[in-house]
């Protein structure tokens, strides 16, 4: 009975004895701490770089920096706000914000911007725009933005004798795929050595595939996967952007897009939707020599130029039926939590990392594009210095060919109509006219 | 004693391990133990109290709201009840994971006593009890990830193999027809050790000397593994079932790293589609129904399981 | 007691002797799962010994196409960030041998209160008699079915309001009295012991402390190593309320920490080397234990009881 009591005792006070020495953490006494949340650690080191120098020109506020994967992020954002105990600062996404904005999770940002004086037509034109909600309030200053555009490998194209100047001007459109098709058919190869526009080609035999297929579910939007085709149609996803309230899946010309895209597969040019989903994802295939060609975003520049034996070049996305390229144009911004206790030093770290002096550091380290055209000419050189040119992704903000990303309210219910709604097109287990039913779905959540 | 027959000796013998593991005390008054029982119920029931009753109640009050996370609940009746019966993607979610669930607790509970009992018929050598357990050392999410890719169709190292004995490659995650009973194979790797050992733990207690006397009278492995194992194992094995069951349906993590839910809504399990709910689109209130319902049929399940496995006893009969 | 176990020992023996095909067929089965069990750590390690950057292209290659070291000197937190990214890894900082330990005591704190503490309560369902026993028990056993998505936000908030967020406390308190698979698991091998040998005990005058700890305990050695095997992984491997709970770089607990390699950005991938050396290193430390502590467990509280 005394070794029964002399455990329970222990046990009892373990967990105070617990609390006691986890208590620990450095209560910062002078000064405030300002706690700040992103997701790619690749961008750790510049920001960290960024919140030093922070530090150095504001003494009294400190940065401390937190990152998560991706897919943590959201939930454990989530999770902090309902128990008030989100970071001051973090780093937000379109397909969150108005969801945030709306239910008053994050600060209108355009007292602070005014009273200071910030000007926000010092970001590349338009990225500034999609961060002011419906109500016209800003929610955000841009820091980083992307465009999409096309990857090859340079040795499977001289191979099939297209040459690299070839690849920047060529043209799509939804009913044969122009030289744009010409040019993927050319590069598939099956087992036996037959080029896709070749008599005797195997399409169940492929080798290499002229297009690779993301792995990601492009759901409604189709990013990397197929917004620059649609687009190209002179199609736009809604109504109005920003803060459209009706969907264009409807639109015939978008139907005839996701008609021809699959057709691809269906010839043998690319591979099938179970193929790309099966387990590697659409770089990796590319930098295996599976795929001659793959369209992303710029974001993925580093990776597809980090394969060892694979020789990478870029190229703007076709020219489409209305005359013109087309790609998306997005970008990230820091948001202030609501519920933050530091709301002034919180805004003074938004705005330097909204500054010339921050995005200039993050330029540096040549891994996204700054918002602010100076800091961006520092990325451009930076990338040049890796043997990487971006004229392809920056080309269509100099021709103005960028449509803005769709920014609505519902982002994730219309993602998860769309999701399976495009799967089941792409895998032929139902025809592009089916998504005239998706889009009224789509729609009926905005009445 | 010779004289006797395997029978008898086997009904001789069981009889007497089964007398052994009656552990019913006897009756007393009627309150019986109850004082000294709170004593030794204190310390859990503060844990189930706090961590598990109070997030149960609050989930069931939610069901009953509409609530987004970031605002304040509000009373719905039983609206979100009324749109779960109505929602195909519900009964979508429901059929992908007892498909799952099927496959995977019929396939795992097949390997993992084979395992045990070959363990135990075989070796006592700690060292294969420490690499069958291996995988589930892994944590789910890495172990999902690895078959992600050894499963690959163009560059995974199994249609690498495959392709060497001519077999054509599969996209086993990739196809609406493979890709839920791949997760759930996936998931029987992992597990399989750990229900093995679960499993040998009950054939520790069955008393060695039931198998030495049907040894001795020449009772092949066979017999003594239908006339004494199987019958004396009963309890642990329906322990082990509602265990696993109950976490099988859980299914979430390897769903969230690989398919995601899709091709279309094929791998779309309950949790997954809960989670979605919940934390993509906010509908928390909605996604609470879902999960009291889910509680729901889960808690009739093991009901039913623990009533007709009548787990509390063993018996030979 | 003394007798089953020599039993036991001969009737081991005895079979041993006894060679046939079946035999020869039952060890064939149990090699072939042993294989299908380790080959998968096999391509781990071959992937954790290789660099991101050739990844791709020797995808058939059956050993590491380019042996390097680089995943582990990254998990290890000793690699440079241009080492790093050279081998396509990312910027963040690894503590490794901090988060070695905050995970080695949480694990060990949840493990030895939580088995303590549902043997308590094992004992009271499997060898006490008192009214709505059955009832109280399936109660407990419902909590199983609680997923996890929702016990995490309430209990996010519990601990939030107990002043225990980024504190070791914090990260166990839920785990830390009960898990109804643990109350589950020992009340059904509690109900085996056989009545006979608890009676001797109540001759002797001995108390239910007393009965608990000197022979229901004792003798479900076996049980109780097992569980508190399987305590101690799913401790070790607890990933999601740790994250939630333990954000300190103080309290950061492995599983959390290594996280990184998992998704360094939302769209380029996992860093599989640094991804699978990760796993390998931390599985390393459970192995360790148990080969060292395992055979001690179960030998320890079998001694104690048969005294």
């Amino acid at each position: 009975m005394r070794r029964f009591r002399r455990l329970a005792a222990i046990a009892a006070m373990l967990p105070l004895a617990l609390a006691g020495c986890g208590g620990g953490a450095a209560e910062n006494t002078e000064g405030t701490e300002v706690t700040y949340w992103l997701w790619d650690s690749n961008q750790l080191p510049a920001y960290q770089a960024c919140a030093d120098a922070f530090h150095a020109a504001n003494p009294t506020i400190t940065v401390k920096i937190s990152q998560f994967g991706w897919a943590d992020y959201w939930t454990s954002l989530t999770t902090n706000m309902v128990s008030g105990t989100a970071p001051d600062v973090f780093t937000n996404h379109l397909n969150y914000y108005p969801e945030f904005a709306g239910k008053n999770q994050i600060l209108p940002l355009d007292d602070l911007v005014s009273t200071d004086g910030v000007k926000t037509d010092a970001y590349a034109p338009g990225l500034a725009d999609l961060w002011v909600s419906a109500e016209g309030k800003r929610y955000g200053l841009p820091k980083d933005f992307d465009t999409v555009g096309i990857f090859y490998n340079k040795k499977m194209l001289a191979d099939a004798g297209i040459s690299e100047d070839e690849m920047k001007s060529l043209s799509w459109n939804p009913t044969d795929g122009g030289s744009y098709e010409k040019v993927i058919a050319r590069l598939t190869v099956d087992k036996s050595g037959k080029r896709g526009d070749e008599a005797g080609f195997d399409k169940s035999n492929v080798k290499v595939y002229g297009l690779g297929l993301d792995e990601n579910n492009g759901a409604g939007v189709g990013q990397q996967m197929w917004s620059m085709y649609a687009l190209s149609t002179g199609w736009e996803y809604t109504d109005k952007n920003p803060w459209g309230t009706r969907f264009q899946y409807d639109d015939q010309r978008f139907q005839q897009m996701v008609g021809w895209f699959r057709g691809l597969i269906d010839k043998g040019y690319m591979p099938s939707l179970a193929i790309s989903r099966s387990g590697t994802s659409v770089n990796d295939a590319f930098g295996a020599g599976r795929y001659a060609l793959s369209t992303n975003g710029s974001w993925m520049i580093n990776t597809y130029y980090g394969y060892q034996g694979v020789e990478v070049g870029t190229a703007p996305t076709p020219i489409g039926p209305s005359g013109k390229r087309a790609t998306i144009y997005n970008g990230l911004a820091d948001s202030i939590y609501a519920g933050t206790k530091h709301k002034d030093q919180a805004w003074q770290w938004v705005r330097y990392l909204a500054s010339a002096d921050c995005q200039k550091a993050v330029g540096e380290k040549a891994v996204v594009f700054p918002a602010i055209p100076e800091a961006l000419t520092i990325a451009e050189q930076k990338f040049a210095a890796k043997g990487v040119d971006i004229s392809a992704f920056t080309v269509q903000i100099h021709e103005n060919t960028t449509s803005l990303y769709p920014i609505t309210d519902h982002a994730s219910d219309i993602s998860a109509i769309m999701s399976p709604a495009m799967d089941a097109v792409l895998s032929f287990k139902a025809d592009p006219s089916s998504l005239s039913k998706a889009n009224d779905e789509v729609n009926a959540l905005f009445r | 004693m010779t004289a006797m027959t395997t029978r008898a000796r086997l009904q001789a013998a069981t009889a007497t391990a089964r007398r052994r593991q009656v552990g019913d005390p006897p009756r007393r008054r009627r309150t019986g133990d109850l004082p000294v029982a709170m004593a030794f119920l204190l310390p859990a029931a503060v844990g189930f109290a706090v961590f598990y009753l109070w997030p149960t109640l609050r989930t069931i009050y939610l069901s009953f709201t509409d609530y987004s996370l970031l605002t304040p609940p509000e009373w719905v009746g039983v609206e979100n009840y009324r749109r779960v019966l109505h929602d195909e993607l519900f009964w979508n979610a429901l059929t992908v994971t007892v498909e799952y669930v099927v496959v995977n607790i019929a396939v795992q509970t097949v390997v993992a006593l084979g395992m045990a009992v070959l363990m135990h018929r075989l070796t006592r050598s700690t060292m294969i009890r420490g690499i069958l357990l291996l995988p589930y050392l892994v944590a789910n999410v890495v172990v999902a990830l690895i078959w992600y890719t050894m499963l690959d169709a163009q560059l995974g190292i199994v249609n690498q193999a495959l392709t060497w004995v001519g077999v054509d490659p599969v996209a086993f995650f990739g196809e609406t027809a493979t890709a839920t009973p791949t997760i759930a194979l996936v998931n029987v790797w992992r597990h399989m050790g750990y229900t093995a050992l679960l499993i040998f733990a009950g054939l520790q207690a069955i008393p060695a000397s039931v198998y030495e006397a049907a040894a001795t009278d020449g009772a092949s492995e066979f017999t003594m593994f239908r006339k004494i194992t199987l019958p004396l194992l009963r309890p642990a094995l329906a322990l082990v079932l509602v265990l696993t069951i109950i976490g099988s349906f859980q299914i979430f993590d390897a769903v969230a790293v690989t398919t995601k839910g899709g091709p279309i809504n094929s791998t779309r399990v309950i949790y997954y589609y809960i989670y979605e709910q919940a934390f993509q689109r906010f509908n928390f209130g909605y996604a609470a129904a879902i999960c009291v319902a889910l509680f729901a049929i889960l808690a009739s399940l093991a009901l039913m399981q623990l009533k007709l496995l009548r787990a509390g006893d063993s018996d030979l009969d | 007691m003394s007798q089953a176990l020599s039993g036991r020992a001969a009737g081991t023996r005895s079979r041993r002797r006894r060679l046939s095909w079946q035999r020869m067929a039952a060890w064939a089965i149990l090699v072939t799962l042993i294989l299908i069990t380790l080959l998968p750590f096999y391509w781990m390690l071959r992937i954790s010994l290789s660099s991101n950057r050739n990844l791709s292209a020797h995808a058939g290659s059956l050993v590491p196409p380019e042996f390097t070291l680089g995943a582990f000197r990254r998990v290890l937190g000793i690699a440079t960030l241009e080492e790093a990214t050279a081998e396509g890894g990312s910027g963040a900082q690894i503590n490794f041998w901090r988060y070695l330990v905050n995970s080695v005591l949480t694990s060990t704190v949840i493990t030895v209160c939580q088995v303590f503490f549902s043997a308590m309560a094992a004992y009271a369902f499997a060898r006490l008699r008192w009214p709505g026993r059955e009832k109280v028990f399936f109660v407990f056993l419902t909590a199983l079915m609680v997923p996890p998505i929702f016990t995490a936000l309430p209990n996010f908030v519990t601990v939030k309001q107990l002043g225990l967020l980024n504190t070791y406390a914090g990260i166990v308190l839920p785990y830390l009295f009960m898990t109804p698979f643990a109350v589950f698991f020992l009340r059904q091998f509690f109900l085996n012991i056989s009545r006979e040998v608890e009676e001797a005990a109540i001759m002797d005058g001995a108390g239910h402390a007393r009965r608990f700890f000197r022979v229901i305990v004792p003798m479900s050695s076996a049980p109780i190593a097992t569980i508190s095997l399987l305590v101690y992984i799913g401790a070790w491997n607890e990933y999601f309320w740790p994250l939630l709970v333990g954000q300190e770089d103080s309290v950061r607990v492995l599983t959390v920490a290594l996280g990184i390699f998992r998704s360094q950005t939302p769209q380029a991938g996992p860093d599989w080397a640094g991804l699978m050396a990760a796993t390998l290193l931390a599985a390393l430390p459970v192995i360790a234990l148990f080969t060292i502590f395992g055979r001690w467990i179960v030998n320890s509280i079998q001694f104690s009881g048969i005294k």
